[in-house]
């Protein structure tokens, strides 16, 4: 102690006014640049935004602010509830404060500009996946059938069904355009969207299990490429519950290819099945059949593409 | 409670009782040099600033989720006290009691009664308040302001009046204190009751006769009768028991003669505080044992809600350990941590030197008690059952104590600057300190406000560094209130609304206040409503998402939060209308 002279002292009488001013400084350095000043960001975004662009706030808790600023048109429903950005072929994002999105850590940068706090950067994808068929994008009477096995039942399509939404712990929103079948809202086969276990949105088709039996999604006049992709799982909330496991049949032209099992707790869980003989076929039927030894709050939703 | 006899007025005013102003130099002054009439001033000037600046401030402030259970138990009490004045043998019956204690009984009764006498008088008689939601909020109010007067009274004992000051408005001015101190809810006025039980236990044990123990066994009834947190007071009364006997016997002295008032004390606790809770709350008065039971069954099995640490919701066991600990780094003022920390350390150093010079503890050993509470406090967090989706309001028991040795740090600072620089020996040198010090926690909590439950400190980057570092920065819903002009502006009348986590009382309560149209219709499902709120929450991203569906849009019409963070959304159905 002697050895330190005065040292001690000092550095008790300095400690709280000299840690006091630098935390009063720092409270007016740290604030992030409030919801207004987003706005120039759609003047930037828009005229380089190309369809087929995939949209990345960056950090995501600021997304909210930029999807206020650009809208639904830049800011897709589809893009922000991907399930991967491999098929994007180029991506735009926004930075704010030097975050970067590690979805896109693949891309390439082809332009950047500085607008205000953001950084703007235009970004290409070396080896985009092409998607030669998306499901989601053909739930309708056109290319879709939709049955139940047990008992045997043709779903009806309809653009008037009751929208309903379950809240914290309930289903996610039916949508009003969905395959409506016997027993009520929860055996409808539509397009929505839900929390993964990350509370990352997953655009999705609801498919709940039927008691008996399997629920059947016939895909007509779809293109086939080398395999089939995608993911299944449920709410994360609804996951919890801890039910029966879920099964996703991919059958194309008549013949079993794959079972894809889901438990709770896996997730958004991917899937690829390799389409083998059937690859490259310009128009086949895919029946996707969803089934479950206990049908209780499986929430079950997936989504799938060809490539 | 705080009045002071002539033995403490001597002990003020030797105001820097450790090694820092043990030398050769003249003894340098207190900080301050105070008479009983000014220490009274100062205490009543800092009880009446405090419960001004809260109730000036609360208006803004949205009502949060549990606000809205209480606010409905106070009126069922309210109705059970008119039927007491008028109908004394009827309301004394069990289906009186039963039908107005019943509500809410998993909590217990003393200031939700509070609450209701408030609002029977304050607002239904008298009409002192603009808004009806204020008179509910008043008791905590008070309570809050108390503490602050005590904390102070404590301090300014201890260290001195600057040093008083600056631990009890650090205490205050902590943005999570601040924010909690407006509510009509239970965890603040037990951080309140605790305090107050703790202090009178050290008069207790630095005292003679039975007053102080048994109005410490008051005080823990009524401790008992406001939230569960009191459960630890015994905890805290022991320990500090078993350090006295233990210091005791190091010095080789009878070891009775040192713990016999805390034993006394613990006495009383334990026949007095469950007569007091037996008295207030009616609930209890049938089915005693079995009630009792469930009350206890209810918060030891308490269930599991959601809380996100570092990017990931915890809903079931293990919780994570590091929890109160990092949200306690993360929301209280560095400087006020760093005071504390000097604090204990000095108390530390102090009742070691004295443990190995075998002399008695100084103040009968206040700052190990203050150090005992705190990890009292804290303690049921380093089992990884704990809940911990209170946030920081569980452990906010802890935070009066941390604030003593905030003014023990802060007198050390100040003794050294005098020791170095002995131009800086007139009192008034502790005053400019003291406003540097406080001026972050000032400026931290007024710029949150009404955003508390969002506040972070510099040390993790403010809120932005905080939703990046993926901490919780809203729940119970309170935001609400941060978007009723937009409401009132936007909605066309009779419109519906998803209130998302805002309770119904709540809800109701900010059109009682008329600070929300009152033909504004809140509805349960966002798939019925025109406008939805979505309070951001991690574990309630689904319901956002619901939103996107129903209304078939990701642009919301509005976000607002603290510091550019989003806390609040507000989504609007293409075909809502305007107003």
């Amino acid at each position: 102690m002697k050895r330190l002279g005065r040292l001690p002292l000092v550095a008790l009488a300095a400690a709280l006014p000299v840690v006091a001013m630098f935390e009063l400084v720092a409270t007016f350095v740290v604030p992030a640049p409030e919801a207004a000043m987003y706005e120039p960001l759609e003047s930037v975004v828009a005229p380089i935004y190309q369809p087929g662009d995939l949209v990345v706030m960056s950090p995501r808790w600021a997304e909210p602010n930029a999807r206020a600023v650009l809208g639904d048109h830049v800011m897709r429903l589809e893009d922000l509830a991907r399930s991967d950005a491999r098929r994007y072929p180029r991506a735009i994002e926004i930075s704010l404060d030097g975050a970067r999105s590690s979805e896109l850590a693949a891309f390439h940068e082809k332009a950047a500009r500085e607008v205000g706090p953001f950084t703007v950067r235009e970004l290409e994808n070396p080896s985009p996946e092409r998607v030669l068929y998306d499901f989601l994008d053909h739930v309708d009477p056109e290319d879709l059938s939709v049955s139940g096995s047990e008992p045997s039942e043709r779903c009806r399509f309809t653009t008037h069904g009751e929208v309903l939404s379950g809240g914290l712990g309930g289903n996610p929103t039916f949508p009003r355009r969905r395959f409506q079948c016997s027993g009520g809202a929860f055996f409808g086969v539509g397009v929505t969207v839900i929390a993964d276990e990350d509370f990352l949105p997953r655009r999705c088709i609801f498919a709940h299990p039927t008691e008996h039996g399997a629920r059947v999604l016939r895909f007509e006049h779809v293109p086939l490429g080398e395999r089939i992709v995608g993911h299944l799982g449920m709410y994360t909330i609804i996951e919890r519950v801890r039910g029966a496991p879920i099964e996703l049949e991919v059958s194309v032209d008549g013949e079993r290819l794959a079972t894809i099992r889901h438990e709770d707790g896996e997730g958004w869980k991917r899937f690829d099945v390799p389409l083998g003989a059937h690859g490259g076929a310009s128009s086949a039927t895919v029946e996707l059949g969803v089934r479950s030894p206990d049908y209780v709050d499986r929430h079950f939703c997936f989504e799938a593409t060809v490539r | 409670m705080s009045g002071a006899s002539p033995g403490e007025a001597a002990s003020a005013s030797e105001a820097e009782p450790t090694a820092a102003s043990k030398s050769s130099d003249p003894p340098p002054p207190p900080l301050l040099e105070p008479s009983t009439r000014g220490r009274f001033a100062v205490t009543v000037a800092l009880f009446a600033s405090v419960l001004t600046l809260l109730v000036t401030t609360c208006s803004g402030l949205g009502y949060a989720r549990d606000e809205g259970f209480y606010f409905e138990a106070a009126r069922a009490y309210g109705k059970w006290f008119e039927l007491f004045v008028s109908d004394r043998a009827t309301a004394l019956q069990r289906p009186a009691t039963d039908a107005a204690f019943g509500v809410n009984h998993e909590h217990p009764a003393l200031i939700k009664s509070l609450f209701a006498l408030s609002n029977l008088g304050l607002e239904r008689k008298w009409h002192v308040f603009d808004e009806p939601g204020t008179s509910f909020r008043f008791p905590a109010m008070v309570l809050a302001a108390l503490l602050i007067a005590s904390v102070y009274r404590w301090g300014e004992r201890r260290f001195g009046r600057a040093a008083g000051l600056v631990g009890a408005l650090s205490l205050l001015f902590a943005p999570r204190f601040f924010y909690h101190a407006h509510l009509a809810c239970f965890d603040v006025p037990i951080a309140a009751m605790f305090f107050f039980t703790v202090l009178a236990y050290s008069r207790a044990v630095s005292t003679e006769g039975s007053y102080w123990p048994l109005v410490t066994g008051l005080l823990f009834g009524l401790s008992l009768d406001t939230k569960h947190n009191s459960w630890f007071l015994p905890f805290v009364v022991l320990t500090h028991l078993v350090v006295l006997g233990t210091n005791a016997w190091l010095r080789r002295e009878r070891v009775w003669p040192s713990i016999h008032r805390s034993a006394m004390t613990l006495v009383s606790m334990a026949l007095v505080g469950p007569i007091v809770v037996f008295v207030l709350w009616p609930w209890l008065w049938h089915d005693t044992l079995t009630r009792v039971a469930d009350y206890a069954r209810f918060h030891l099995q308490h269930e599991y809600y959601n809380m996100e640490l570092f990017g990931r919701t915890y809903w079931e066991p293990p919780m994570p350990r590091s929890y109160a600990w990092v949200m306690t780094l993360a929301t209280v003022p560095i400087v006020t941590l760093v005071a504390g920390a000097i604090g204990a350390a000095r108390s530390l150093f102090t009742a070691a030197k004295q443990t190995r010079a075998r002399e008695p503890l100084e103040h009968g050993g206040e700052p190990l008690l203050w150090g005992i509470a705190v990890l009292v406090c804290y303690a049921p967090w380093l089992r990884d059952s704990t809940p911990i989706f209170g946030g920081t309001k569980h452990w906010m028991t802890a935070y009066p104590f941390l604030a003593l040795f905030v003014a023990s740090g802060f007198e050390a600072s100040i003794l050294a600057t005098r020791k170095l620089v002995a131009a800086l020996r007139n009192g008034w040198f502790a005053y400019v300190v003291a406003l540097v010090v406080l001026a972050p926690s000032v400026r931290e909590s007024l710029h949150a406000h009404p955003w508390g439950l969002g506040a972070y400190t510099p040390l993790v980057g403010g809120t932005p560094g905080a939703a990046s570092l993926g901490l919780n920065r809203s729940f119970w819903g309170y935001n609400t209130g941060a978007v009723v002009d937009y409401l009132n502006r936007e909605v066309p009348e009779g419109g519906r609304v998803y209130i998302h986590d805002t309770a119904w009382p709540s809800w109701e309560m900010l059109q009682e206040d008329g600070r929300l149209r009152p033909d504004i219709r809140a509805v349960s499902a966002v798939s019925s409503a025109d406008f939805a709120l979505y309070h951001h929450e991690q574990h309630m991203q689904g319901e956002e998402y619901q939103a996107w569906v129903a209304f078939g849009t990701v642009r919301p019409d509005l976000v607002r939060g603290l510091d550019g963070v989003p806390t609040i959304s507000v989504y609007r159905r293409s075909s809502a209308g305007t107003r």
